[in-house]
Protein backbone atom coordinates (compact mmCIF):
# COMPACT_ATOMS: atom_id res chain seq x y z
CA UNK A 1 0.00 0.00 0.00
CA UNK A 2 2.83 2.59 0.96
CA UNK A 3 4.37 1.57 -1.68
CA UNK A 4 1.53 2.40 -4.50
CA UNK A 5 0.76 5.52 -2.44
CA UNK A 6 4.40 6.43 -3.31
CA UNK A 7 4.37 5.82 -6.68
CA UNK A 8 1.41 7.39 -7.15
CA UNK A 9 2.74 10.25 -5.37
CA UNK A 10 5.65 10.25 -7.63
CA UNK A 11 3.76 10.24 -10.81
CA UNK A 12 1.79 13.30 -9.93
CA UNK A 13 4.81 14.76 -9.39
CA UNK A 14 6.42 14.25 -12.83
CA UNK A 15 3.23 15.22 -14.51
CA UNK A 16 3.10 18.18 -12.65
CA UNK A 17 6.99 19.47 -13.32
CA UNK A 18 6.49 18.25 -16.92
CA UNK A 19 3.48 20.54 -17.20
CA UNK A 20 5.00 23.72 -16.27
CA UNK A 21 8.21 23.47 -18.23
CA UNK A 22 7.58 26.18 -20.29
CA UNK A 23 7.44 28.52 -17.47
CA UNK A 24 9.34 31.20 -16.46
CA UNK A 25 12.49 30.13 -14.45
CA UNK A 26 14.50 31.37 -11.97
CA UNK A 27 18.24 32.35 -12.02
CA UNK A 28 20.60 28.67 -10.83
CA UNK A 29 21.25 29.77 -7.46
CA UNK A 30 24.68 28.84 -6.39
CA UNK A 31 25.46 29.01 -2.48
CA UNK A 32 27.61 27.01 0.00
CA UNK A 33 30.13 26.89 2.81
CA UNK A 34 33.64 26.19 3.41
CA UNK A 35 34.40 25.33 7.24
CA UNK A 36 37.73 24.88 9.20
CA UNK A 37 38.24 24.28 12.80
CA UNK A 38 41.59 24.28 15.38
CA UNK A 39 40.54 22.66 18.86
CA UNK A 40 42.37 21.66 21.64
CA UNK A 41 41.25 18.96 24.49
CA UNK A 42 41.96 19.94 28.31
CA UNK A 43 43.06 16.10 28.65
CA UNK A 44 45.04 16.20 26.08
CA UNK A 45 42.90 13.60 24.14
CA UNK A 46 40.33 13.80 21.61
CA UNK A 47 37.76 12.71 24.23
CA UNK A 48 34.67 14.45 22.96
CA UNK A 49 34.22 13.41 19.30
CA UNK A 50 30.95 15.42 18.83
CA UNK A 51 30.45 13.48 15.63
CA UNK A 52 32.74 16.18 13.82
CA UNK A 53 35.80 17.62 14.85
CA UNK A 54 37.44 14.16 17.18
CA UNK A 55 40.81 15.85 16.84
CA UNK A 56 43.50 16.65 19.77
CA UNK A 57 45.45 19.94 18.88
CA UNK A 58 44.86 20.02 15.59
CA UNK A 59 43.76 22.32 12.98
CA UNK A 60 41.42 20.39 10.90
CA UNK A 61 38.79 20.72 7.93
CA UNK A 62 35.32 20.76 7.88
CA UNK A 63 33.85 20.58 4.53
CA UNK A 64 33.01 22.41 1.35
CA UNK A 65 29.65 22.27 0.53
CA UNK A 66 28.11 23.32 -2.57
CA UNK A 67 24.57 23.14 -3.62
CA UNK A 68 22.09 24.37 -6.49
CA UNK A 69 18.90 25.60 -6.92
CA UNK A 70 17.13 26.14 -9.97
CA UNK A 71 12.78 27.25 -9.44
CA UNK A 72 10.79 27.20 -12.74
CA UNK A 73 7.04 28.08 -12.42
CA UNK A 74 6.02 26.04 -9.33
CA UNK A 75 9.01 23.09 -9.65
CA UNK A 76 11.81 23.29 -8.31
CA UNK A 77 15.16 21.57 -7.35
CA UNK A 78 17.77 21.43 -5.03
CA UNK A 79 21.11 19.29 -5.12
CA UNK A 80 23.78 19.81 -2.31
CA UNK A 81 26.83 17.84 -2.31
CA UNK A 82 29.86 18.20 0.91
CA UNK A 83 33.17 17.34 0.52
CA UNK A 84 35.59 17.04 3.49
CA UNK A 85 36.02 15.02 6.65
CA UNK A 86 32.66 16.67 8.27
CA UNK A 87 31.28 15.74 4.80
CA UNK A 88 32.33 12.70 3.55
CA UNK A 89 33.46 9.92 5.84
CA UNK A 90 32.62 11.45 9.24
CA UNK A 91 28.70 11.72 7.80
CA UNK A 92 26.74 8.90 6.33
CA UNK A 93 26.38 7.31 3.90
CA UNK A 94 29.24 7.04 1.72
CA UNK A 95 29.31 7.39 -2.07
CA UNK A 96 28.29 3.80 -1.88
CA UNK A 97 25.33 4.19 -0.01
CA UNK A 98 27.23 2.52 3.31
CA UNK A 99 29.65 3.75 5.73
CA UNK A 100 33.25 2.91 5.27
CA UNK A 101 35.72 5.43 6.89
CA UNK A 102 38.36 4.48 4.44
CA UNK A 103 36.18 4.86 1.28
CA UNK A 104 37.16 8.69 -0.26
CA UNK A 105 33.60 9.47 -1.30
CA UNK A 106 31.52 12.14 -0.82
CA UNK A 107 27.75 12.78 1.18
CA UNK A 108 25.08 14.33 -0.55
CA UNK A 109 23.15 16.77 1.71
CA UNK A 110 20.16 17.29 -0.35
CA UNK A 111 19.36 16.21 -3.58
CA UNK A 112 15.17 16.26 -4.63
CA UNK A 113 12.35 18.22 -6.51
CA UNK A 114 9.49 20.08 -5.04
CA UNK A 115 6.08 20.95 -6.87
CA UNK A 116 4.27 23.59 -5.70
CA UNK A 117 0.74 22.93 -6.39
CA UNK A 118 -0.93 25.96 -4.87
CA UNK A 119 0.57 28.24 -2.25
CA UNK A 120 -0.25 26.07 0.32
CA UNK A 121 0.19 22.82 -1.09
CA UNK A 122 3.43 21.33 -1.94
CA UNK A 123 4.96 17.56 -2.56
CA UNK A 124 8.67 16.83 -2.54
CA UNK A 125 10.66 13.55 -3.37
CA UNK A 126 14.33 12.82 -3.18
CA UNK A 127 17.07 12.60 -0.26
CA UNK A 128 16.04 15.65 2.19
CA UNK A 129 17.85 16.67 5.73
CA UNK A 130 15.88 15.22 7.98
CA UNK A 131 12.45 17.40 9.65
CA UNK A 132 13.49 15.86 13.34
CA UNK A 133 16.01 17.25 15.48
CA UNK A 134 17.54 20.85 16.24
CA UNK A 135 20.71 20.71 14.17
CA UNK A 136 22.03 20.30 10.84
CA UNK A 137 25.30 18.77 9.46
CA UNK A 138 26.11 21.56 7.62
CA UNK A 139 27.70 24.19 10.12
CA UNK A 140 26.52 27.56 8.54
CA UNK A 141 23.23 26.77 9.52
CA UNK A 142 24.05 25.79 13.24
CA UNK A 143 24.80 28.16 15.64
CA UNK A 144 27.46 25.94 17.76
CA UNK A 145 30.09 24.08 15.67
CA UNK A 146 30.22 21.08 17.44
CA UNK A 147 26.83 19.06 17.88
CA UNK A 148 24.54 17.97 20.46
CA UNK A 149 24.30 13.87 21.52
CA UNK A 150 20.63 14.39 20.25
CA UNK A 151 22.22 15.34 16.36
CA UNK A 152 24.49 12.41 17.12
CA UNK A 153 22.17 9.56 17.20
CA UNK A 154 20.08 10.75 14.30
CA UNK A 155 18.17 10.74 11.74
CA UNK A 156 20.44 13.06 9.47
CA UNK A 157 18.65 12.97 6.11
CA UNK A 158 15.62 11.09 4.86
CA UNK A 159 15.04 9.74 1.32
CA UNK A 160 10.94 9.55 0.55
CA UNK A 161 8.18 11.96 -0.66
CA UNK A 162 5.94 14.11 1.42
CA UNK A 163 3.29 16.33 1.17
CA UNK A 164 2.82 19.41 3.17
CA UNK A 165 -0.22 21.61 3.50
CA UNK A 166 -0.12 24.95 4.99
CA UNK A 167 -3.16 26.13 6.98
CA UNK A 168 -2.45 29.43 7.26
CA UNK A 169 1.25 30.97 8.15
CA UNK A 170 0.95 29.81 11.65
CA UNK A 171 0.00 26.46 10.99
CA UNK A 172 1.24 23.24 8.68
CA UNK A 173 1.38 19.61 8.13
CA UNK A 174 3.87 17.53 6.54
CA UNK A 175 3.38 13.78 6.26
CA UNK A 176 5.59 11.63 4.29
CA UNK A 177 6.60 7.77 3.56
CA UNK A 178 10.39 7.24 3.63
CA UNK A 179 12.91 4.70 3.50
CA UNK A 180 14.94 3.94 6.42
CA UNK A 181 16.70 6.65 7.77
CA UNK A 182 20.35 7.72 6.33
CA UNK A 183 20.26 5.57 2.89
CA UNK A 184 19.95 6.58 -0.80
CA UNK A 185 18.07 3.91 -1.54
CA UNK A 186 15.74 1.17 0.64
CA UNK A 187 17.29 -2.35 1.21
CA UNK A 188 13.60 -3.11 2.72
CA UNK A 189 11.12 -1.15 0.92
CA UNK A 190 9.77 1.86 1.71
CA UNK A 191 9.18 1.11 5.50
CA UNK A 192 8.76 4.42 7.45
CA UNK A 193 5.85 7.18 8.02
CA UNK A 194 6.78 10.09 9.45
CA UNK A 195 4.83 13.48 9.82
CA UNK A 196 5.68 17.05 11.07
CA UNK A 197 3.17 19.78 12.54
CA UNK A 198 4.29 23.60 12.67
CA UNK A 199 2.74 25.86 14.45
CA UNK A 200 3.55 29.50 14.97
CA UNK A 201 1.59 30.30 18.39
CA UNK A 202 2.79 34.40 18.51
CA UNK A 203 5.17 36.26 15.91
CA UNK A 204 8.99 34.80 16.37
CA UNK A 205 7.56 31.58 18.25
CA UNK A 206 7.78 28.32 15.99
CA UNK A 207 7.25 24.48 17.22
CA UNK A 208 7.90 21.33 15.09
CA UNK A 209 6.25 18.28 16.28
CA UNK A 210 7.84 15.64 14.69
CA UNK A 211 7.06 11.59 14.29
CA UNK A 212 8.99 9.09 12.66
CA UNK A 213 8.26 4.98 12.84
CA UNK A 214 9.55 3.08 10.70
CA UNK A 215 13.36 1.13 9.74
CA UNK A 216 16.24 3.46 11.73
CA UNK A 217 19.65 3.76 11.15
CA UNK A 218 20.79 1.19 13.43
CA UNK A 219 18.58 -1.93 11.44
CA UNK A 220 15.53 -1.29 14.09
CA UNK A 221 12.06 -0.64 13.85
CA UNK A 222 11.51 2.34 15.96
CA UNK A 223 9.55 5.15 16.70
CA UNK A 224 11.01 8.86 17.43
CA UNK A 225 8.62 11.36 18.65
CA UNK A 226 10.71 15.12 18.91
CA UNK A 227 10.11 18.71 19.87
CA UNK A 228 12.11 21.46 18.38
CA UNK A 229 11.25 24.69 18.97
CA UNK A 230 12.72 28.35 19.03
CA UNK A 231 11.55 31.92 20.02
CA UNK A 232 12.68 35.29 18.87
CA UNK A 233 11.84 36.74 22.32
CA UNK A 234 13.64 40.19 21.26
CA UNK A 235 15.82 41.52 18.44
CA UNK A 236 18.70 40.67 21.27
CA UNK A 237 17.33 37.25 22.98
CA UNK A 238 16.24 33.95 21.40
CA UNK A 239 15.73 30.77 23.24
CA UNK A 240 15.61 26.98 21.95
CA UNK A 241 15.16 23.93 23.03
CA UNK A 242 14.75 20.17 21.04
CA UNK A 243 13.91 17.26 23.16
CA UNK A 244 13.35 13.46 21.86
CA UNK A 245 12.45 10.01 22.73
CA UNK A 246 13.15 7.11 20.37
CA UNK A 247 11.90 3.63 21.19
CA UNK A 248 13.63 0.67 19.12
CA UNK A 249 13.43 -3.09 18.94
CA UNK A 250 11.36 -5.30 21.06
CA UNK A 251 13.60 -4.23 24.51
CA UNK A 252 12.73 -0.35 24.00
CA UNK A 253 15.81 0.29 23.77
CA UNK A 254 16.81 3.41 22.50
CA UNK A 255 17.27 7.39 23.58
CA UNK A 256 15.69 10.14 25.28
CA UNK A 257 17.39 13.57 25.40
CA UNK A 258 16.79 17.55 25.96
CA UNK A 259 18.97 20.72 24.79
CA UNK A 260 18.13 24.34 25.55
CA UNK A 261 20.02 26.60 23.91
CA UNK A 262 19.81 30.14 24.91
CA UNK A 263 21.52 32.96 22.69
CA UNK A 264 21.92 36.59 23.46
CA UNK A 265 23.25 39.31 20.23
CA UNK A 266 25.14 42.04 21.32
CA UNK A 267 25.29 43.40 17.58
CA UNK A 268 23.87 41.92 14.71
CA UNK A 269 27.44 41.00 14.04
CA UNK A 270 28.06 39.41 17.67
CA UNK A 271 26.12 36.29 19.82
CA UNK A 272 26.69 34.52 22.46
CA UNK A 273 25.14 31.29 23.12
CA UNK A 274 24.66 28.07 25.87
CA UNK A 275 23.96 24.82 24.71
CA UNK A 276 22.84 22.89 27.99
CA UNK A 277 22.28 19.09 26.94
CA UNK A 278 20.84 16.15 28.93
CA UNK A 279 21.07 13.03 27.22
CA UNK A 280 20.50 9.57 28.22
CA UNK A 281 20.87 6.02 26.12
CA UNK A 282 17.92 3.39 27.29
CA UNK A 283 19.19 0.18 28.82
CA UNK A 284 18.45 -2.74 26.48
CA UNK A 285 16.27 -5.49 27.75
CA UNK A 286 16.02 -3.39 31.36
CA UNK A 287 20.05 -3.10 31.49
CA UNK A 288 21.57 0.08 32.97
CA UNK A 289 20.89 3.29 31.45
CA UNK A 290 24.10 5.73 30.24
CA UNK A 291 23.46 9.58 30.89
CA UNK A 292 25.57 12.04 29.97
CA UNK A 293 25.24 16.26 30.64
CA UNK A 294 27.06 18.51 28.22
CA UNK A 295 27.53 22.38 28.29
CA UNK A 296 28.31 24.54 25.33
CA UNK A 297 29.14 27.99 25.51
CA UNK A 298 29.72 29.47 22.10
CA UNK A 299 30.83 33.05 20.43
CA UNK A 300 29.57 34.10 16.73
CA UNK A 301 31.31 37.01 15.29
CA UNK A 302 30.62 37.46 11.78
CA UNK A 303 31.78 39.55 9.15
CA UNK A 304 30.61 39.62 6.08
CA UNK A 305 30.37 36.05 5.00
CA UNK A 306 32.44 34.33 7.30
CA UNK A 307 31.53 33.39 10.99
CA UNK A 308 34.28 32.70 13.80
CA UNK A 309 33.05 30.29 16.19
CA UNK A 310 34.97 30.31 19.42
CA UNK A 311 33.89 27.54 21.91
CA UNK A 312 34.25 25.57 24.94
CA UNK A 313 32.37 22.79 26.32
CA UNK A 314 32.19 20.67 29.07
CA UNK A 315 31.00 16.86 29.26
CA UNK A 316 30.07 14.96 32.09
CA UNK A 317 30.18 10.98 31.43
CA UNK A 318 28.89 9.27 34.99
CA UNK A 319 28.30 6.50 33.89
CA UNK A 320 32.01 6.24 31.30
CA UNK A 321 29.53 5.58 28.20
CA UNK A 322 31.95 7.85 26.34
CA UNK A 323 35.30 6.53 27.34
CA UNK A 324 36.56 10.15 28.16
CA UNK A 325 40.29 9.53 29.17
CA UNK A 326 42.69 11.55 31.83
CA UNK A 327 45.91 12.97 30.17
CA UNK A 328 47.71 9.86 30.47
CA UNK A 329 46.01 8.90 27.83
CA UNK A 330 44.76 5.32 29.34
CA UNK A 331 43.14 6.31 32.78
CA UNK A 332 39.03 6.80 32.39
CA UNK A 333 37.53 10.01 33.32
CA UNK A 334 33.89 11.19 33.89
CA UNK A 335 34.59 14.45 32.15
CA UNK A 336 36.40 16.30 29.39
CA UNK A 337 36.92 19.80 28.41
CA UNK A 338 37.81 21.03 25.15
CA UNK A 339 38.10 24.97 23.17
CA UNK A 340 37.48 24.98 19.88
CA UNK A 341 37.88 27.95 17.15
CA UNK A 342 36.05 27.18 14.28
CA UNK A 343 35.70 29.81 10.97
CA UNK A 344 32.66 29.80 8.62
CA UNK A 345 32.74 31.04 5.62
CA UNK A 346 29.07 30.87 3.22
CA UNK A 347 28.14 32.09 0.00
CA UNK B 1 36.17 56.69 -34.83
CA UNK B 2 33.64 59.44 -34.76
CA UNK B 3 31.73 56.73 -32.95
CA UNK B 4 33.84 56.62 -29.89
CA UNK B 5 32.89 59.87 -28.11
CA UNK B 6 29.48 59.44 -29.48
CA UNK B 7 29.31 56.28 -27.27
CA UNK B 8 31.39 58.12 -24.68
CA UNK B 9 28.99 60.24 -24.04
CA UNK B 10 25.81 57.86 -24.32
CA UNK B 11 27.74 55.89 -21.35
CA UNK B 12 28.28 59.29 -19.06
CA UNK B 13 24.40 60.09 -19.99
CA UNK B 14 23.33 56.13 -18.57
CA UNK B 15 25.38 56.21 -15.97
CA UNK B 16 23.65 59.73 -15.23
CA UNK B 17 20.50 58.27 -15.79
CA UNK B 18 20.96 55.29 -13.50
CA UNK B 19 22.92 57.56 -10.42
CA UNK B 20 19.26 59.44 -10.84
CA UNK B 21 17.07 55.73 -10.56
CA UNK B 22 18.84 54.83 -7.36
CA UNK B 23 18.78 57.56 -5.63
CA UNK B 24 17.85 57.46 -1.94
CA UNK B 25 14.60 57.78 -0.18
CA UNK B 26 14.06 60.65 1.79
CA UNK B 27 13.10 60.64 5.46
CA UNK B 28 9.45 62.04 6.47
CA UNK B 29 9.26 63.93 10.04
CA UNK B 30 10.19 60.76 12.51
CA UNK B 31 13.38 59.81 10.88
CA UNK B 32 11.90 57.03 8.24
CA UNK B 33 12.64 56.15 5.21
CA UNK B 34 9.31 56.71 2.89
CA UNK B 35 8.36 57.06 -0.85
CA UNK B 36 5.28 59.30 -0.88
CA UNK B 37 3.04 60.32 -3.68
CA UNK B 38 0.37 62.85 -4.08
CA UNK B 39 -1.48 62.18 -7.28
CA UNK B 40 -4.53 63.70 -9.03
CA UNK B 41 -7.01 61.93 -10.54
CA UNK B 42 -10.61 61.99 -12.40
CA UNK B 43 -11.26 58.30 -11.34
CA UNK B 44 -14.02 58.03 -8.96
CA UNK B 45 -12.91 56.82 -5.32
CA UNK B 46 -15.00 53.61 -4.90
CA UNK B 47 -13.18 52.69 -8.26
CA UNK B 48 -9.84 53.59 -7.18
CA UNK B 49 -10.91 51.70 -4.12
CA UNK B 50 -11.72 48.76 -6.01
CA UNK B 51 -8.32 48.62 -8.58
CA UNK B 52 -5.82 49.26 -5.42
CA UNK B 53 -7.53 46.24 -4.19
CA UNK B 54 -6.76 44.66 -7.14
CA UNK B 55 -3.18 45.62 -7.42
CA UNK B 56 -2.82 44.39 -3.72
CA UNK B 57 -3.90 40.86 -4.72
CA UNK B 58 -1.99 41.38 -8.06
CA UNK B 59 1.26 41.93 -6.41
CA UNK B 60 0.80 39.16 -3.42
CA UNK B 61 0.23 41.81 -0.61
CA UNK B 62 -1.00 40.82 2.81
CA UNK B 63 -3.26 43.50 3.73
CA UNK B 64 -2.82 44.94 7.56
CA UNK B 65 -6.03 45.64 9.53
CA UNK B 66 -5.25 49.21 11.68
CA UNK B 67 -6.88 50.21 14.49
CA UNK B 68 -7.69 53.86 13.09
CA UNK B 69 -9.03 52.16 9.78
CA UNK B 70 -9.15 55.27 7.72
CA UNK B 71 -6.35 54.19 5.71
CA UNK B 72 -5.70 51.20 3.30
CA UNK B 73 -2.41 49.17 4.28
CA UNK B 74 -0.78 45.98 3.27
CA UNK B 75 2.84 44.67 3.76
CA UNK B 76 4.52 43.20 1.10
CA UNK B 77 8.77 42.22 1.02
CA UNK B 78 11.74 42.48 -1.63
CA UNK B 79 14.17 40.09 -1.82
CA UNK B 80 17.54 40.89 -2.01
CA UNK B 81 19.74 38.90 -4.30
CA UNK B 82 23.60 38.72 -3.87
CA UNK B 83 25.79 37.92 -6.99
CA UNK B 84 25.51 38.38 -10.47
CA UNK B 85 22.45 37.64 -12.38
CA UNK B 86 22.63 34.60 -13.10
CA UNK B 87 24.55 33.28 -10.58
CA UNK B 88 23.10 34.58 -7.94
CA UNK B 89 21.09 33.55 -4.13
CA UNK B 90 18.51 35.36 -2.22
CA UNK B 91 20.88 36.78 0.98
CA UNK B 92 18.07 39.06 2.25
CA UNK B 93 14.67 40.52 2.00
CA UNK B 94 12.74 44.11 2.98
CA UNK B 95 9.92 44.34 4.38
CA UNK B 96 7.80 47.28 4.15
CA UNK B 97 4.43 48.70 4.31
CA UNK B 98 2.29 50.16 1.72
CA UNK B 99 -0.63 52.21 2.97
CA UNK B 100 -2.98 54.31 0.37
CA UNK B 101 -5.96 56.58 0.52
CA UNK B 102 -7.93 58.68 -1.11
CA UNK B 103 -9.47 62.76 -0.76
CA UNK B 104 -11.67 63.81 -3.58
CA UNK B 105 -9.89 64.56 -6.76
CA UNK B 106 -6.49 63.18 -5.93
CA UNK B 107 -4.86 60.03 -4.22
CA UNK B 108 -1.80 59.37 -1.90
CA UNK B 109 0.14 56.56 -0.98
CA UNK B 110 3.46 55.56 0.42
CA UNK B 111 5.65 53.02 1.44
CA UNK B 112 7.32 52.70 5.19
CA UNK B 113 8.62 50.59 7.91
CA UNK B 114 11.43 49.37 5.90
CA UNK B 115 12.74 46.32 7.63
CA UNK B 116 15.73 43.98 6.52
CA UNK B 117 15.81 40.40 7.76
CA UNK B 118 18.84 38.53 6.85
CA UNK B 119 18.66 34.93 5.36
CA UNK B 120 20.01 32.00 6.28
CA UNK B 121 20.19 28.22 4.24
CA UNK B 122 17.82 25.92 6.03
CA UNK B 123 18.38 22.24 6.21
CA UNK B 124 16.50 21.83 2.88
CA UNK B 125 18.77 24.10 0.67
CA UNK B 126 16.48 26.62 0.80
CA UNK B 127 17.45 30.37 1.76
CA UNK B 128 14.70 31.65 4.75
CA UNK B 129 14.99 34.90 7.37
CA UNK B 130 17.01 33.81 10.23
CA UNK B 131 15.49 35.98 12.46
CA UNK B 132 11.54 37.11 12.92
CA UNK B 133 12.96 40.55 14.48
CA UNK B 134 13.90 43.02 11.31
CA UNK B 135 16.97 45.77 10.99
CA UNK B 136 15.00 49.03 10.75
CA UNK B 137 16.42 50.45 7.47
CA UNK B 138 17.19 53.45 9.27
CA UNK B 139 19.84 51.70 11.29
CA UNK B 140 23.60 53.35 11.17
CA UNK B 141 25.41 50.33 9.55
CA UNK B 142 28.22 48.78 11.13
CA UNK B 143 32.00 49.96 9.61
CA UNK B 144 31.90 46.39 8.45
CA UNK B 145 29.65 46.43 6.48
CA UNK B 146 28.70 50.10 4.75
CA UNK B 147 28.42 49.65 1.69
CA UNK B 148 26.07 46.46 1.96
CA UNK B 149 23.78 48.97 3.93
CA UNK B 150 23.97 51.29 1.58
CA UNK B 151 23.35 48.91 -1.31
CA UNK B 152 19.77 47.58 0.94
CA UNK B 153 18.55 51.61 0.90
CA UNK B 154 19.65 52.09 -3.15
CA UNK B 155 17.38 48.63 -3.67
CA UNK B 156 14.64 49.53 -1.83
CA UNK B 157 14.81 53.09 -3.51
CA UNK B 158 14.96 51.35 -6.82
CA UNK B 159 12.10 49.28 -6.18
CA UNK B 160 10.15 51.76 -4.62
CA UNK B 161 9.66 53.41 -7.62
CA UNK B 162 9.12 51.20 -9.89
CA UNK B 163 6.34 50.03 -7.22
CA UNK B 164 4.98 53.14 -7.65
CA UNK B 165 5.23 53.14 -11.32
CA UNK B 166 3.19 49.84 -11.52
CA UNK B 167 0.70 50.71 -9.10
CA UNK B 168 -0.30 54.57 -10.95
CA UNK B 169 -0.23 52.77 -14.33
CA UNK B 170 -2.90 49.88 -12.71
CA UNK B 171 -4.83 52.96 -11.02
CA UNK B 172 -5.00 54.49 -14.62
CA UNK B 173 -5.79 51.66 -16.91
CA UNK B 174 -7.72 48.75 -15.14
CA UNK B 175 -10.84 48.17 -16.05
CA UNK B 176 -13.27 47.83 -13.42
CA UNK B 177 -15.64 44.83 -13.83
CA UNK B 178 -19.47 46.39 -13.95
CA UNK B 179 -21.83 44.89 -11.18
CA UNK B 180 -23.64 42.22 -12.33
CA UNK B 181 -27.53 42.60 -12.56
CA UNK B 182 -29.38 40.26 -9.94
CA UNK B 183 -30.19 37.55 -11.66
CA UNK B 184 -34.17 36.76 -12.97
CA UNK B 185 -35.87 34.24 -11.41
CA UNK B 186 -38.86 32.48 -14.02
CA UNK B 187 -41.85 32.48 -11.11
CA UNK B 188 -43.69 29.21 -12.51
CA UNK B 189 -46.28 28.54 -9.41
CA UNK B 190 -48.40 31.17 -11.17
CA UNK B 191 -49.55 31.81 -14.75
Amino acid sequence: MKKNIAALSLLLLTTATVAVAQEKASPLEISGSVDTYYKYDFNKSGNIKTYFAGEQNSVSLGMIDLALKKTTGKASFVGELSFGPRGQYESIPDAAGGYDPTANGFNIQNLYVNYAFTDKFSMTAGYMGTFIGYEVISPAANFNYSTSYLFGSGPFQNAGIKGTYAFSDKVSLMVGLFNEWNQYRASRGVSSLGGQLMISPVKGWTAYINGLHGLDGYGNYSTVIDLTTAYQITDKVKIGLNAADLSAGDDKFGYSGVALYPQYAFTPSVALGLRAEYFNYKGISGGPSASVTSFTLSGNIKSGGLTFIPEVRFDNDKDFSQGFVKSDGTTLNKSAAQFSLAAVYSF
Amino acid sequence: MKIVPLLVLLLGFSMLLGAQETAQLPKDETGKYLYYEVVNTAIPQDTLQIRVQQFIQKQKLKPVVLASGKQLVASGKLVIRKGAAMLSHPSGEIAYRFYFETNGGKYRFWLSDFEFFPYQKDRYGNFVPSTTVGIPLETDPKKWNVEQWEDYRLQTSKYATAFAARLKDHLLHKTVPAPQPPEKKVITKTW
